[in-house]
C-alpha cells in the first residue's frame, strides 16, 4: 500500500469516525458532521464575500510572514556578524517568543487598530523563528572552510554562496516551514480576536456567534488548506533554489 | 619579499611545539620542513598564516608588506574544499579574478579532462589533493604555503605535481611541511 492511499484510507476513517459521532450527538449547533461542513463549504464558496475574505486575509497574513522571514533574516546576520548587536537583540527575540500571541495582538489592537493586525503578528510570529533558525544554520558553517576563505580573502558573496548556504538550508528550510505555519495561525487569531471586515478570522468568528459549528469547520479547513498549498509553494521554489546552486 | 620567523615559541599545555624556533623566508628559496608527526609542523603554518599567535617571538612580515596578513597561496593538511561544488568551482570561488576558462586550463594539467566537472566529494583523495594544489597556486600571492601536499599521490602525480607548483612558483617562496625531505631536492630543509 502506498503511503497516499495508507494516508486516505485514515483521513476516510477519522471522517467516518466524526461523522458517527455527530450522529449520535444529534446536535448541530454543538457538533456538525463532515456532510454539513462540506455543505457550508459549498454555500459559502458561492459568495463573493467568502473569497474576498480569503484573498484579503491571505495577503495580510503572507506579507506579515514575508515581512517577518525579512527582518529576522536581517537581523540574525546582523547577530552573527556582531556580538554587540546580538548581545541586544537576543533578549528581544526572547521577549517576542515568550510572550502570548493574545497579550501580542490586544498591544497591536490598541496601538494600531484593526485593518493590518494578521499582518503585524504573522511577522511579529515569524520573525524569532527566522532568527533563531538562521543563527543556528550560521554556527553550523564549517569553520575550516571559512578559514580557508579568511586566508584566501574569498569575496563575501561567495563566502555567502558556497559556504554559508549549504550550512543554513536544513535549518532555513524548517524555520520557513514554522514560520509559515505559525505566521498563519497566528495571524487568523489575530483576526477572531480583532475582527478586521472581510477576514477569514472574521468569518470564523460570525460562525462562533452564530452557533454555527457546520461555518467553523468550513473555515478552519479553508485556513488550513491555504496554510498548506502555501507551505509546499515556498517548500517548491526553496528546494529550486536548492537544486540551483548545487547545495545537497 | 622577506618573512623573519624570531624566537617563535608555541606550547598545547603542558606539551611544548615550537621552541626558539628561527627562520627568515625569502624569494627565491623553497623550504621543506620536516618532522614526524606533532612536531609543530602545521602549527608553523598557522602562526605564518596569522591563524594562531605564538606564546611567545614574533612573525615579521618585512619590507613594505600592503596586507594585515600573509597574502598565500595555500593547501591545507585537509583539503578543505567546498564538497558540493566541481573542482572548476572550488577554484574559481576563491578569487574574484579567476575565470572559469583559466581554472578549466590549470585543472587540466593535474586532473583527467573528465574529473573538473564532477563534485569534488566524488573524486579520490588523489585528485581532491590536486585540486588543492591547483587551487592554491591560481590565486595572485606573495608566497606559496602547503602542508604535506603530496599526502596520496602516486609516484607520477606527485613528480607532475612538483614541477606544476615549482612552474607556478615564481619567484616566490615555498614553504612545503612534509615527514622527511626525500624528493625535495630543490627545497632547503629545516627540521623540527
Amino acid at each position: 500500500m502506498t503511503k497516499f492511499i495508507k494516508n486516505v484510507v485514515a483521513a476516510v476513517f477519522w471522517l467516518f469516525v466524526w461523522q458517527i459521532i455527530a450522529l449520535i450527538v444529534h446536535n448541530k449547533v454543538l457538533l456538525a458532521g463532515p456532510i454539513e461542513a462540506f455543505n457550508a463549504l459549498i454555500r459559502m464558496a458561492g459568495e463573493a464575500e467568502f473569497w474576498q475574505s480569503v484573498s484579503a486575509s491571505y495577503l495580510h497574513i503572507i506579507a506579515g510572514i514575508f515581512i517577518g522571514i525579512l527582518l529576522g533574516g536581517l537581523l540574525s546576520v546582523l547577530s552573527y556578524k556582531n556580538e554587540l548587536i546580538e548581545m541586544f537583540l537576543s533578549p528581544l527575540v526572547l521577549a517576542l517568543k515568550s510572550i502570548p500571541v493574545a497579550s501580542i495582538i490586544i498591544l497591536i489592537l490598541i496601538w494600531v487598530g484593526s485593518d493590518f493586525i494578521s499582518t503585524f503578528i504573522s511577522a511579529l510570529v515569524a520573525l524569532p523563528i527566522m532568527y533563531v533558525g538562521m543563527k543556528n544554520g550560521f554556527s553550523s558553517a564549517d569553520k575550516k572552510l571559512l578559514e580557508m576563505a579568511h586566508v584566501y580573502r574569498m569575496p563575501p558573496v561567495n563566502q555567502f554562496r558556497f559556504i554559508y548556504l549549504p550550512a543554513l538550508f536544513p535549518s532555513l528550510l524548517s524555520a520557513i516551514s514554522l514560520a509559515v505555519g505559525m505566521g498563519f495561525k497566528s495571524g487568523i487569531a489575530a483576526e477572531v480576536i480583532g475582527q478586521p471586515l472581510l477576514s477569514m478570522g472574521n468569518g470564523l468568528y460570525r460562525a462562533k456567534i452564530y452557533l454555527d459549528t457546520g461555518d467553523v469547520f468550513a473555515w478552519t479547513f479553508v485556513i488550513i488548506l491555504v496554510s498548506w498549498i502555501t507551505e509546499k509553494i515556498v517548500m517548491l521554489l526553496l528546494s529550486l533554489v536548492k537544486k540551483g546552486g548545487g547545495i545537497k | 619579499m622577506t618573512i623573519d620567523l624570531e624566537n617563535i615559541c608555541k606550547s598545547y599545555g603542558d606539551l611544548k611545539v615550537l621552541s626558539n624556533f628561527n627562520l627568515e623566508i625569502e624569494n627565491d628559496h623553497s623550504y621543506v620542513i620536516t618532522g614526524e608527526s606533532g612536531k609543530g609542523k602545521t602549527t608553523l603554518i598557522r602562526i605564518l598564516l596569522g591563524l594562531e599567535q605564538p606564546d611567545s617571538g614574533k612573525v615579521h612580515l618585512m619590507g613594505d608588506y600592503k596586507y594585515a596578513y600573509l597574502n598565500a597561496g595555500v593547501v591545507f593538511q585537509e583539503d578543505r574544499l567546498c564538497e558540493n561544488f566541481s573542482a572548476v568551482q572550488n577554484v574559481v570561488m576563491v578569487n574574484k579574478n579567476n575565470s572559469v576558462k583559466v581554472a578549466e586550463e590549470e585543472l587540466k594539467k593535474l586532473l583527467p579532462e573528465d574529473s573538473i566537472y564532477k563534485p569534488v566529494r566524488e573524486l579520490s583523495g588523489g585528485m581532491r589533493r590536486r585540486v588543492a594544489i591547483v587551487r592554491a597556486c591560481a590565486i595572485p600571492s606573495d608566497m606559496l604555503i602547503m602542508d604535506e601536499p603530496f599526502a596520496g599521490l602516486d609516484a607520477v602525480s606527485r613528480q607532475k605535481a612538483i614541477d606544476y607548483i615549482r612552474e607556478k612558483q615564481g619567484r616566490n617562496p615555498l614553504f612545503i611541511t612534509a615527514h622527511d625531505a626525500e624528493g625535495f631536492d630543490f627545497c632547503r630543509e629545516v627540521k623540527l
